[in-house]
């Protein structure tokens, strides 16, 4: 009971600890030292009407391929963990109702539409390719959920996995080949607010959405494997 | 909006990291530790996010044919995306360990699991073989006590 | 040299990692060695160069406050290098079918990871590329044998996210305080920005959070469960690539961004500890492979003291003592694979394979620091560097280094008297060649570097000015280069 109280106080004197240390901070007034710049270049050296985007994929490029890197980490890791010492489990499951079937022929479009919409945009509007790969990955779990017995496939994931990061990394490189820096951003800024502009920056979302997607399906589909194979 | 209802979204921000942090030293199941985590991430991620906040400041994105005065830090709120997407990937591989633990030791108490653990280690480091180290799989639910054999 | 070449030492492997799954039959077995065969190759190419002068790259061509900026000074230049060996001798050659493919793409990624470790120059991406590095060492350290692997696993990605999370607070504090995250910009706003008790907690923050790699004080529970129960392959990577890079970083960061009164000493402190309680743990252990795992701590605390010490001496020996257990800890790992166990179990062992054993005995004696192998002048530079501090607390820590010498001394001895104890062990093993050949190379780096540790000195000297050359590392960041000449414009 002692360690309870002790933990709880301890719980209870960080919180305190760091609210000390950030009141004393500028809240509401930061320094924008260096998001001033950002703002103030962004839109001319980019193009993105999405500033948050071209932070994402051009300003700090990198952070975004370690990210996509985690993903695929964190999903090698799961196969590593939970595909083990298993041949295919036939799955169990009985498949959903009619409304959960009819429901999700009904939403699968749409979710792919919208997902591969928020992602297109992510340069214009707020989205880009995580939200948009986090609705397909949902799109394609979904369906999952309704027939059991239709499991996509891992390899073809495997495959968007992998292509997708590839192409993410070789615009990065192609850079070099026009004696830029790696992931420096081709093709010119365009015309803001345009969809076809801020360079290859589209295509850089579109592969982070793609991986996104895959990965997030393939970590999911893993655990619904799991559950069935039980 | 003024200085105290910062203070509000300091306090919320905080507020989580106090219950998630809690969680994680009160907790002995792997999946509320799991949640505690997540929680308390969450918490890290809206301060990080308030590190680039003005009141009153536009997203930062540009709508044609539409001046706006003043925008918000953009980099912080780049730099929470990246820290939201390492806590997602972080905490799956975390519930996978969980299930595996569980399939092999029919347990999800932290406590229970870290004995099993140590006797392992143990018993592999040169102790004699146990007479049996796995006690049936008892497939239990989380917070329930256990059926002693 | 084109500066793009840096950013190699992180997508290559990272390419790699992505396409293995997709390349078909016997030829994804080389892609990984052949690719870390070329890191190799970059590595040494960035030493000659960095030697000379630090290589700057400006990622994505944005200058340098806005995007992020690799950074190759010799320091980091020999630690892509070693990245790139230590995951070669380290890579798994066998296993099942598709475990080996992914165990491969996590070693790839560990590489990536500890490779932008060593070369960024940005606070957030450096978290960034830290995780990376946890991500792929939890999936391999759960990748070894059985479910006790897991539940460590388990626990040390909960203690790991929890140090996360702590270093992203100090991240944000020092945020809030500049408003940037570039380390050259940070080291010019430092001496005015990031001053007094938040400047300090800031430090402290980061300092435990990505300390948990490292094996700091407080936060290395984990280091004794998962060296344990994680194949040996992978605590050799752990305990001699992953953590070192985590104090690269750190002290990075102590050297350029927090100057402070303060934090020399709770480094000192933390580092003093974490070497107290490490001997004496690995005292008390009674199975070789947790010995390592505790001595491990205790080295990793003797680095810490070391890096404590303001001023290039502190470098040097920080340096040194890194490098040298860089060397020395993944070789005894290895051996331990076969006698990892209690020392009953050992006993004899040297019968069946003496050369295994002369192998132990050498790096053991050069862990301890007798005078002609390096780990000698790796302790002499610690106490004396010590030593040339006033105050006790620095003394302190020279007379804590001389106790827990004793301490190792003592441990080592009972194994390598196990070794050659008359008494057959109940399943004294032979080594195996793998292990063998793996740590005789280590142990032939480690001869080189004892024969020539006069002309060495010299290089760690100027390896360690390089570092602690903070004005240089500013202005060469910062310093915008000759205007680029646009595309298809003739100059």
């Amino acid at each position: 009971m002692l360690t309870r109280y002790g933990a709880l106080i301890f719980a209870a004197g960080f919180a305190f600890f760091l609210f000390v240390l950030f009141a004393g901070q500028p809240l509401g007034a930061p320094p924008m030292t260096v998001g001033r710049a950002v703002l103030d270049q962004a839109p001319a050296a980019v193009g993105a009407a999405n500033i948050v985007t071209s932070v994402v994929l051009a300003y700090r490029g990198i952070d975004t391929m370690g990210e996509l890197a985690i993903l695929f980490a964190a999903s090698t890791a799961v196969g590593l963990v939970l595909g083990r010492g298993r041949g295919h489990a036939a799955p169990t499951a009985e498949p959903g109702g009619f409304i959960l079937q009819a429901g999700v022929d009904l939403l699968f479009p749409l979710l792919l539409v919208v997902g591969f919409y928020i992602i297109l945009h992510g340069h214009l509007t707020p989205g880009g390719g995580f939200q948009g790969g986090v609705v397909l990955a949902a799109a394609f779990v979904l369906p999952v959920l309704a027939r059991p017995a239709e499991q996509p496939s891992h390899g073809a994931m495997a495959w968007v996995e992998g292509l997708a990061g590839t192409a993410f990394i070789v615009t990065g490189l192609a850079a070099l080949a026009f004696d830029r820096a790696f992931l420096a951003p081709l093709l010119g800024a365009g015309q803001l607010g345009a969809l076809v502009s801020a360079g290859t920056l589209p295509i850089l979302y579109l592969a982070v959405g793609l991986k996104v997607g895959a990965e997030l399906a393939s970590l999911l589909l893993r655990f619904t494997e799991e559950e069935a194979a039980r | 909006m003024s200085q105290s209802s910062l203070s509000i979204l300091l306090l919320g921000a905080l507020g989580l990291v106090g219950i998630g942090v809690g969680g994680l030293v009160l907790s002995r199941n792997l999946y509320r530790l799991v949640l505690a985590l997540a929680v308390a991430e969450t918490g890290g991620n809206l301060l990080l996010v308030l590190a680039g906040f003005r009141p009153g400041a536009a997203a930062p994105i540009i709508e044609p044919g539409r001046a706006v005065a003043a925008m918000v830090d953009p980099v912080p709120q780049a730099m929470v995306l990246t820290s939201i997407v390492i806590g997602v990937g972080v905490q799956a591989f975390a519930l996978g360990l969980a299930i595996r633990a569980r399939a092999a030791y029919g347990s999800l108490d932290m406590d229970e699991l870290r004995g099993r653990m140590e006797a392992d280690i143990d018993a592999e480091a040169g102790a004699p073989p146990a007479a049996s180290q796995h006690a049936p799989a008892i497939a239990r639910l989380a917070g329930q006590p256990e059926a002693k054999p | 040299m084109n500066p793009s070449v840096v950013a190699l030492v992180v997508a290559l492997p990272l390419l790699a990692a992505f396409l293995l799954p997709l390349v078909p039959g016997s030829a994804r077995r080389v892609v990984g060695p052949l690719v870390l065969l070329v890191l190799t190759g970059i590595g040494m190419r960035l030493w000659d160069v960095a030697s000379v002068a630090p290589v700057v790259l400006a990622v994505g061509d944005f200058l340098p406050p806005l995007g992020i900026v690799f950074y190759v000074d010799s320091v980091a230049a020999l630690f892509v290098l070693a990245v790139a060996l230590l995951c070669l001798l380290f890579w798994p050659w066998a296993g099942e079918g598709e475990h080996l493919d992914r165990k491969q793409s996590l070693t790839l990624i560990l590489a990536a990871a500890c490779g932008g470790l060593a070369v960024s120059g940005d606070l957030f991406n450096v978290y960034v590329f830290y995780e990376l590095a946890a991500v792929a060492s939890y999936g391999l350290a759960a990748g070894g044998r059985g479910a006790a692997g897991q539940v460590a696993t388990f626990r040390y990605v909960i203690l790991g996210s929890l140090g996360s999370l702590l270093a992203l607070f100090g991240i944000t504090l020092v945020y809030f305080m500049t408003g940037t995250v570039n380390l050259a910009h940070l080291a010019e706003l430092a001496p005015k920005a990031l001053v007094g008790v938040p400047g300090l907690a800031a430090f402290l923050l980061i300092l435990l959070g990505l300390g948990v790699k490292a094996e700091l004080f407080l936060v290395n529970a984990w280091a004794p469960e998962v060296y344990a129960t994680a194949e040996t392959r992978v605590s050799a990577l752990l305990a001699g690539l992953v953590s070192k890079l985590a104090l690269l970083v750190l002290v990075r960061l102590l050297v350029l961004v927090f100057p402070l009164p303060g934090t020399h000493e709770a480094l000192l402190v933390l580092g003093l500890l974490g070497m107290l309680t490490g001997e004496l743990a690995a005292y008390k252990a009674r199975d070789v492979r947790r010995m390592l795992a505790w001595s491990s701590i205790g080295q990793l605390g003797a680095a810490f003291m070391a890096f404590s010490v303001p001023g290039d001496a502190g470098l040097v020996a920080g340096i040194a003592i890194a490098l040298h257990h860089m060397l020395v800890k993944p070789a005894l790992f290895l051996l331990a694979g076969r006698w990892g166990g209690s020392l009953g179990r050992i006993a004899g062992a040297a019968r069946r394979s003496p050369l295994g054993a002369v192998l132990f005995v050498l790096f053991a004696l050069s862990l301890l620091g007798v005078p002609p192998l390096p780990g000698f002048w790796a302790k002499y530079l610690l106490l004396s560097g010590l030593a040339g501090q006033p105050g006790g607390l620095w003394w302190l820590g020279g007379l804590v280094v001389l106790l827990t010498t004793v301490v190792e001394a003592v441990y080592l001895f009972r194994v390598i008297g196990a070794l050659y104890s008359r008494d057959e062990g109940s399943v004294a093993a032979d080594q195996s060649a793998t292990a063998v050949a793996g740590s005789g190379m280590l142990a032939a780096v480690l001869l080189v570097i004892a024969l020539s540790a006069p002309v060495l000195a010299g290089t760690l000297d100027r390896m360690a000015v390089q570092m602690g050359d903070v004005d240089g590392y500013v202005t060469r960041v910062l310093t915008p280069p000759a205007p680029a000449v646009p595309i298809g414009v003739a100059p």
